[in-house]
Parts: C-alpha cells; sequence; structure tokens
C-alpha cells in the first residue's frame, strides 16, 4: 500500500501542475505544488520502512490459464535503496530548479515527477513481466521527452536509436524468459535455470548502453542540468535493478568470464572518456557507461547488493555533481563526500561494490587490473569535475530564499549518500576490500596530480551544439547499415518479382514449389 | 425474431439503404450507434432463451431457413457477434475522421452480414459463396468510377476468388471422407484442397502480393477494414473445420504445416517490413505478421491457442483501425507515402504519427501495447514446445520493431527548427487519441475484454476444451 501512496503523490503531484499549466497559467505556486509534492512522496519512502517488505498486486491478468504472472510490486531492501535514491534525486532537482535560468519551467518538473514515479515502480518490480511494462512506460516517456526539444536532426535519429537499444533490452529480457521456460521453469526473480542469467545482464547491459558498448546519447545539448540528469539517471537505475534481482544460481555460465571482459574494458573506455570530458555534463554519458560497467561486473560476481550500491551511486552522486552550478566552497568540499562515495572506501556506499561470492578464474583475475583503473578514473574524473569552478554559475543574483532552497537539493543527495552507506540496508556499513580500495586510492592521487603535468590526460574539447565527430562506434553504425542495405536489395528484388507484371505466375510458381517441398518432407 | 435476420440480414438491408447517405458525420455516427446496438444486443441478450420484459415474453430463435438452407447462430455464438459487431463499429465511428464513411459503412456492413451468414450457413459448403460475395461486394469499396482499378485490386479479386473452387472441392472431398473415414488418400487430397482455399483467402505467403499493392494505391482505411475482417473470419471459419473434423485436428502434419506457415508469415511479415520505404506497405507487412500469429495460436495446443486466438483478435482490430486511420491522415499532408515525401511529417501530424508508430510497436509486441499480452503468451506457449520455432517469431518481432523505428526516425527528423504546427481535425485528433489509450488500456489491462472473450471457445464443441 505504501508503494502504492508514494507513487500517487507523484503522479498526482504532477496531474495537478498540469491541469494548473493548461487552466491557470498565471498560477505563480508552481514550484511549491512540486516541490511539495516531491517532498511528501520522498518522506514516505522513508515509511516504506516500518511494513517491509511491502507487497502490491495490480489486477490479476486474464485468463489465467495463459498468464501465469500478472504485474506485482515488491518493496524489500534493495527497492528501497533504489526507491529513496530516485525520491531524493527527484526532490533534489526541483529544489535546485530554482536558481535555473529557465525558471519556473513547469513542464520539467512534471517530467520529473511522473519518471520518477515510473522509476520506483520499476525498482520495485517483482517479475520480469512487471519490470518490461514498466521499462516500455519509461522510454515512451523518455522518447516524448525527448521529441519535444531536440531539434537537430542527427540528435533526433540519436533519440530513435537509444529508444530502439533500449527496446533490444526489453526483448532480451522477455527472451529470457522464453529459455526460461524451454527449460521448463517460469522466469522469476527467486529462481531462474542456469542458461538465463547471462541474459539478464545482457538485458540490463544493453539499456545502459554497457553490453555490447554503445552511446546512444553521445551529445546532448537540449536537455542538460535538471530535467535532463533525472532523465539519465532515473533511466540507468531503472535498469540497473534488474542487476540486483538475478538470482545468483543463474550465474554459473562458462561465459561469464568472457562478458566480464567485455564488461571491463566498457569501464576503461568510460572512465577514460569521463576523465578528459570538458565538463560534467559532456562527460555524464561516459559516468553512466563507466559506474554502470562496474555494476554490471558486480552482478557477473554474483554480487547483486554491489549492483545496486554502484546504481545507487550512479543517481545519488551522479545527480549531486550534474545538478551542482554554483561555485559554492562549501558545496565544493561537500561534494567531496560523493568522492568518498565512489571509492569504495570503509563504511561507503560502494564498500560492498567489490565483494564476490564466486570463485575466480584466471580470466577474472586478469580483469581486476582493468576494473580498478577503471574505478580510479571515474573518481578522478569526479573529483576533477566537481571541483572545476569555470563552467559553474554564482547565484548572488537570485533571491535570497533560491540562494539557501538551492545547496538543501544538493545537500539532500550527499546526506542520503552517507545514510545508505550506514544504514542502506541489513549488510551495509561496510569495511569493503582492501585489496581494491588501497590501489584505487593511489591511483586516483596519481592521476589527479599528473593531469596538469600529462597532455593526454588533459580535457578534450567540448561540442556544445553540433554532435560529436564520427567515433569507430559510427564505424559500426555504418557497417550494419551496409548490411542492411544489402538484405533490402534482396527484399526488394523479392517484392518486385511477386508484385511485377508476372508476378501471379511466379507466386504459384513458388506454391507449386513450397507444396512439392513439403510433401517430400512428410510423406 | 431469430438471430440470422437480426445479424444477417437486418445488417445486409441496412448497407443497401445506407447507401443513399452521403453525409460523412451522419453516416458514421448511425452506423457506429447502429454497430453498437448489434453487439450489445449480441452479448446480453441470449439466444434460444425466453426473457420477460414485463409483460412481453422475447425470444431469439437460432436459426432462419432459406431456400432449403440453414442459417444457424448458436447460442454460444453470441460472444463472437459481440466482438465483430463492437470492433466494426469502432471502424464506423472513425470513419468520418478518415472522410471514407460513404464507402466503409454501407459495404462494411454488407461484407460484415455475409460474413457472420459464411459462419452461420449449413451445410457448410455455402459459406465459400458467402465469402466470395463478400469480397465481390468489397471491390466498389477499394474502386473508384474516376480511374481504373490498380494492380492490387485485381490481384485480390484473383485470388480470394481462387480460394472458392477449392473451398467448394474441400467440403465435397470432406463429404467423402466422412463417408468412409478410412480412405487415407481420399482424405490427404480433401486436407491439400482446403489448405490451398485456405491459403489463397489468409494470403499466405507467397499468395500475399496483393496486399502491399493495394495499400501503395488505395486508402488505408479501407484496406485496413478489410484486413481486420476477412481473416479474422476466415480464421474462425477455419478453426470451425478444425472443430468439426476429428482426423484433421489430430493430424500432427497439419499443425506443423501451421507452425511451420505461421512462422514463414511472421519471419516474412516482419523482414519485408523492416526493409519497406513505403508507410502504407509497413502496414502491409504487419497485417501480415498478424495472420502469422493467429496461426501459431493454431498450432499450439488447442487448450491454450483458442484463447490466444480469440485474445488477437480486439489487439488487431483496435491496432489496424489506429494504424490506417493514421496512415489516412498522414496521406492527406503527404503526395505520397514513400518516406522521402513523409520526412517530418510528424510536425504537421503528431497524433497520426504517434498513431501511426504505436499501432506498429503494438503489432511488434511492444510491452504496453494492445498486441503485447496475447504474443506473449502464444511466444510463452510455442517456447515450451520448440525454442527453435520461439526464436524464429523473435526474429519476426525484431523486424516489426525495426520497421516501427524506421518510420518513426522518417517522420520525426524535419529539417533544423521546424516548429510544430498540429493540423489535424479536432474529430481526427478525438478517434486517434481515443484508439491510442485503448491501445494502451488492452495492453495494461488484458483482462477488461475478457467478459466477451471468456465464452468464446464455447462455441467450438471440442477445440479448446
Amino acid at each position: 500500500m505504501l508503494i502504492l501512496v508514494t507513487v500517487t503523490i507523484l503522479f498526482v503531484t504532477a496531474l495537478v501542475l498540469l491541469v494548473l499549466q493548461f487552466a491557470a497559467q498565471g498560477f505563480r505556486y508552481n514550484w511549491l505544488v512540486a516541490a511539495g509534492g516531491a517532498f511528501l512522496a520522498w518522506i514516505s519512502v522513508f515509511f516504506w520502512q516500518l511494513q517491509m517488505p511491502l507487497a502490491l498486486q495490480f489486477p490479476a491478468w486474464q485468463p489465467a490459464l495463459l498468464f501465469a504472472q500478472s504485474p506485482t510490486f515488491v518493496g524489500d531492501e534493495l527497492a528501497w535503496m533504489f526507491a529513496v535514491s530516485l525520491a531524493t534525486l527527484c526532490l533534489a532537482i526541483i529544489l535546485t530548479a530554482v536558481v535555473r535560468i529557465d525558471f519556473p519551467r513547469p513542464i520539467n518538473w512534471i517530467g520529473t515527477l511522473i519518471l520518477t514515479a515510473l522509476g520506483i515502480l520499476a525498482v520495485v518490480a517483482d517479475n520480469p513481466l512487471t519490470l518490461v511494462l514498466i521499462w516500455a512506460a519509461l522510454d515512451i516517456s523518455e522518447l516524448i521527452a525527448q521529441m519535444r526539444v531536440v531539434e537537430d536532426p542527427q540528435l533526433n535519429e540519436r533519440v530513435i536509436i537509444a529508444f530502439a537499444s533500449r527496446a533490444a533490452g526489453i526483448l532480451v529480457l522477455l527472451w529470457a524468459g522464453m529459455v526460461s521456460l524451454a527449460n521448463g521453469q517460469m522466469l522469476d526473480f527467486r529462481q531462474a535455470p542456469p542458461q538465463v542469467g547471462l541474459y539478464l545482464v545482457v538485458a540490463a547491459g544493453l539499456r545502459v548502453g554497457v553490453l555490447p558498448l554503445h552511446l546512444p546519447y553521445s551529445t546532448e545539448s537540449t536537455l542538460r542540468r535538471g530535467f535532463g540528469t533525472g532523465l539519465r539517471l532515473i533511466s540507468a537505475a531503472s535498469s540497473l535493478i534488474l542487476l540486483a534481482r538475478i538470482p545468483l544460481s543463474s550465474l554459473a555460465s562458462p561465459l561469464t568470464p568472457y562478458l566480464l571482459i567485455l564488461t571491463s574494458l566498457a569501464a576503461i573506455y568510460g572512465g577514460w572518456m569521463w576523465l578528459r570530458a570538458p565538463d560534467e555534463l559532456n562527460g555524464r554519458v561516459y559516468w553512466l557507461i563507466g559506474m554502470s560497467s562496474l555494476a554490471v561486473a558486480a552482478a557477473l560476481r554474483a554480487n547483486p547488493i554491489g549492483a545496486a550500491a554502484w546504481g545507487c551511486a550512479i543517481v545519488l552522486i551522479g545527480g549531486a555533481l550534474f545538478l551542482s552550478s554554483e561555485p559554492n566552497k562549501w558545496l565544493l568540499r561537500a561534494l567531496f563526500i560523493g568522492a568518498w562515495g565512489v571509492s569504495s572506501l570503509p563504511f561507503s556506499l560502494t564498500a560492498t561494490g567489490w565483494n564476490s561470492t564466486l570463485p575466480s578464474s584466471w580470466l577474472v583475475w586478469l580483469v581486476w587490473p582493468l576494473r580498478i583503473s577503471a574505478q580510479a578514473m571515474l573518481l578522478a574524473g569526479f573529483i576533477r569535475h566537481s571541483q572545476r569552478t569555470i563552467t559553474r554559475v554564482s547565484n548572488e543574483d537570485q533571491p535570497i530564499w533560491a540562494r539557501n532552497v538551492y545547496p538543501i537539493g544538493i545537500s539532500l543527495l550527499l546526506g542520503t549518500t552517507i545514510l545508505l552507506g550506514l544504514f542502506g540496508w541489513s549488510g551495509a556499513l561496510q569495511l569493503g576490500n582492501f585489496f581494491v580500495e588501497v590501489p584505487v586510492a593511489l591511483l586516483t592521487f596519481g592521476l589527479l596530480s599528473l593531469t596538469p603535468r600529462l597532455r593526454v590526460l588533459n580535457p578534450v574539447r567540448a561540442h556544445w551544439v553540433r554532435p560529436a565527430n564520427p567515433s569507430w562506434l559510427d564505424w559500426i553504425y555504418r557497417a550494419l547499415w551496409n548490411l542492411y542495405r544489402q538484405l533490402r536489395r534482396v527484399s526488394d528484388g523479392i517484392s518486385n518479382v511477386l508484385e511485377g507484371e508476372s508476378g501471379i505466375m511466379w507466386t504459384l510458381l513458388f506454391l507449386a514449389l513450397f507444396i512439392s517441398f513439403f510433401t517430400q518432407r512428410n510423406p | 425474431m431469430n438471430a440470422p435476420t437480426l445479424w444477417i440480414i437486418f445488417p445486409l438491408f441496412l448497407g443497401i439503404l445506407l447507401l443513399f447517405i452521403t453525409n460523412q458525420r451522419v453516416l458514421s455516427v448511425l452506423g457506429g450507434f447502429i454497430a453498437v446496438a448489434l453487439a450489445l444486443i449480441a452479448q446480453f441478450v441470449p439466444i434460444e432463451l425466453a426473457m420477460k420484459l414485463g409483460p412481453l415474453s422475447l425470444k431469439i430463435d437460432s436459426s432462419l431457413t432459406v431456400l432449403g438452407r440453414v442459417l444457424l447462430i448458436q447460442p454460444t455464438e453470441g460472444h463472437l457477434l459481440a466482438l465483430i459487431y463492437g470492433a466494426a463499429a469502432l471502424w464506423f465511428f472513425g470513419a468520418e475522421a478518415s472522410k471514407v464513411a460513404p464507402k466503409i459503412v454501407p459495404i462494411g456492413f454488407m461484407v460484415i452480414a455475409l460474413l457472420v451468414a459464411s459462419i452461420a450457413v449449413e451445410p457448410f459448403l455455402y459459406a465459400a459463396l458467402f465469402i466470395e460475395t463478400a469480397i465481390l461486394l468489397a471491390i466498389p469499396m477499394l474502386t473508384s468510377i474516376r480511374k481504373p482499378p490498380g494492380r492490387g485490386v485485381l490481384r485480390f479479386l484473383i485470388y480470394q476468388t481462387l480460394a472458392m473452387p477449392f473451398i467448394l472441392l474441400a467440403g465435397w472431398l470432406l463429404a467423402g471422407v466422412e463417408a468412409s473415414p478410412g480412405d487415407l488418400a481420399l482424405a490427404a487430397q480433401s486436407a491439400a484442397m482446403l489448405g490451398l482455399g485456405f491459403a489463397f483467402l489468409l494470403a499466405i505467403f507467397p499468395l500475399y502480393s496483393w496486399i502491399p499493392l493495394l495499400l501503395e494505391e488505395t486508402s488505408p482505411y479501407l484496406v485496413g477494414f478489410l484486413l481486420w475482417i476477412l481473416p479474422t473470419m476466415t480464421l474462425i471459419f477455419g478453426a470451425g473445420f478444425l472443430d468439426r473434423y476429428s482426423w484433421l485436428r489430430s493430424s500432427s502434419q497439419l499443425i506443423v504445416g501451421l507452425r511451420t506457415i505461421g512462422l514463414l508469415m511472421v519471419v516474412t511479415g516482419g523482414a519485408f517490413a523492416a526493409f519497406q520505404r513505403h508507410l502504407g506497405r509497413v502496414m502491409a507487412y504487419g497485417s501480415i505478421a498478424e495472420t502469422g500469429f493467429s496461426l501459431l495460436a493454431l498450432s499450439l495446443d488447442f487448450k491454450i491457442g483458442i484463447p490466444i486466438l480469440f485474445l488477437l483478435i480486439p489487439a488487431r482490430a483496435l491496432g489496424l483501425a489506429v494504424w490506417s486511420l493514421s496512415l489516412t491522415i498522414l496521406g492527406e499532408h503527404v503526395e505520397t507515402m514513400r518516406f522521402d515525401a513523409a520526412r517530418g511529417i510528424l510536425r504537421l501530424t503528431p497524433l497520426a504519427g504517434a498513431g501511426m508508430v504505436v499501432a506498429t510497436l503494438s503489432t511488434g509486441a511492444f510491452p504496453l501495447l494492445a498486441g503485447f499480452p496475447a504474443r506473449l503468451a502464444l511466444w510463452e506457449g510455442l517456447s515450451r514446445i520448440s525454442i527453435g520455432s520461439a526464436l524464429w517469431m523473435m526474429i519476426g518481432i525484431i523486424g516489426l520493431l525495426v520497421s516501427a523505428f524506421r518510420s518513426l526516425a522518417v517522420i520525426s527528423v524535419a529539417e533544423e527548427y521546424t516548429s510544430w504546427e498540429p493540423r489535424e481535425s479536432p474529430t481526427q485528433m478525438l478517434m486517434l487519441g481515443l484508439g491510442m489509450i485503448g491501445l494502451f488500456l488492452l495492453g495494461l489491462f488484458p483482462q477488461s475484454v475478457q467478459f466477451m472473450l471468456a465464452n468464446l471457445p464455447l462455441m467450438f464443441e471440442r477445440l479448446g476444451r
């Protein structure tokens, strides 16, 4: 019931804002309504702790003979971690909106509230069917939001590619269900046959752009702070929850180490690009890739709690950085809490990120240095971006209330990071893995100290308006496009034969061939 | 009062009368409401059961004898009639928005009445004649006296007409099989004739070339209506054969054949849809894949296959209605529906563009949309039997989804800074909006149509029991 309370508050607030948007255009307290709704929803998530695990069942799909599963939601420890992260992010986005140039912009808050509600529903999804339904809702919402603002034709194309890649993730999750059924078992988050686990990892990996590595949004100039941050992070969190739900028994596959290698390479790529990004907003996609890769790696090492921790770090710590827009020295210092959160140091949010219960093969040991380097680059990049003040704008010209409200938003995210690291779940408050923490910390210091000295570590130029130059990923897209064109020629040829003047004769000939083929196969 | 008069003869004569009305709105509203009324009566007034309304006693008889032949609508077929006339109401209400009401409403009533007659007539041999008459009636709907009929119309007529002799021959041979059940050669011949007849009727690969041609040259709304009603009624007619003949029902070869042909339809429909450069042709291949899904449903264990078959019907009706209405509206604002001409059209017709994409996604089993629940159940049923078949179905689905993404890319990629200037009329916006809401509702709550579908398998004596 409490799940419904939180989600209803968010949806009702969005609805009220929507009505006000059209019915009372001069209404001046839109922000107050949005902030009030987001605050209530945020508080309500904490009340989940009183009754956990919570359960919510939608009307069962009929006929029951055909549908063994129906939309069902469960709020357990893992779901709560994500839900509180998303609710905090939503509140922070609306609180920090007061200093944005385009304030007030209710349509963005409506979008943020709806996305958060859907994101919370995704993280409490109790079975794959529920998850794909919510994923689809999120993808359609994101598509509409992007289509509304994107003007550049190439960016438009990117929006559709991103939508398609997410849909591919949905399809892979559905396929996992089919493989499970073929093995005589209905796919569930509690039990799954060993053949299925990797499909689940790939589904989540596809949606966040890790497996295979792809960048649906290599540049995004239109949706930046605020709503843009919500869009990216909520979408990522809703995908990464799947990693935390993969049954441990399903990951015993000989392919796991190879996927771990691919994931580690994606992490290295994301970390490197993030470190060299001109600023945090241009590098946001790499932050997502790098951190998500670490989450996927944790899942592949049978560490669902670790995957959830990385997922929450993406939302909370990433959110704090991407929403920060003022060169306030106290806030800059406070962002070091975020750095601690990503470091896997004792009692940090990601301290559990490197745990594993699986035996390690030599291939797994081989990727350790890659993952450690990736984390160090992500951490160094975070510190560098959080302490740079060039792209920040002072809030001096803002009214006093706005100047006071803005830091609350950032502090909430950082405060929740500490809270989750200490009390987030029953296994929190951990020392972590010293064999990782120490090298990551040393490597981070090394990278930070070398950045001013080595040109290769310096930021690349920013592309504010136009899309990035063609990359190796574009070459892959181009190769796929060429293959597609070849296949299209074949399809055109068949269509021309069947639909041309002599089409009827050709059709009857084909028919005769088919019949003779089948009669020979089935005497 | 009897059921055949109410659901066959009345709509037939109503259609003739409606030919004299030319006002789009009057036709659309009148046709829609009458279809709704027929659907409501079919759903709530039992056949062959006396109902007391105060001092009056009302009973609808199930049969009507015409020239020695019987038109028989069983009490269990009431839900099917409700479904058919309910979906017809949907098409008729949308007719005003598509501006083809003078064609689709009168002829639509007549076509539906004849196809209902094809299911009701006994002996069933005469069904082929009713189907053929319905097809002949559809020709004036697809053609205009101002221009000669295109290649698509001619192919449609040829292929559908070729079905009739095969069905008649099959009926004749089946009578022989009933007389001497041990004659395997005769059974094989009759099954082959029946198969060919249905292959032509259902436009099985490679006999579907008329569908894309027709969608290039005729109003998508009219073609969409035919692509809904003809395969739907044909499939139910075909399921009736399976119900009637146990040797057919228990033939493993037939089941394998149905599965192979269903997969062929889904895969070729999906793959060809992915490669098209014409929005209408994408819909054509989408509807071909739809028929493939239905055939696949028939190839499963009938206990789950028949409910899936019926679950596919409302999704198909609504999906095709939204899709074809969207294409008709898009067509008003572009010279042709080729991709190069339709570039950026989303900014002029946002709802029509969205409707087209949503309907394509629904056909491609995108979650949250009407097509998803039935396809999910079908896919699950298939994977229990053969994971290879499930993989082929996925390939078809991927093709359909790719076609949706390509269509979206084409209609949304406009010149930079092109402003949004919606040009849809309020009626068009209303119908498209309602249609899309319906697609989402059916996708999220498939149980919402169970009040109509739950008892549909009862119309068969053995299938689905």
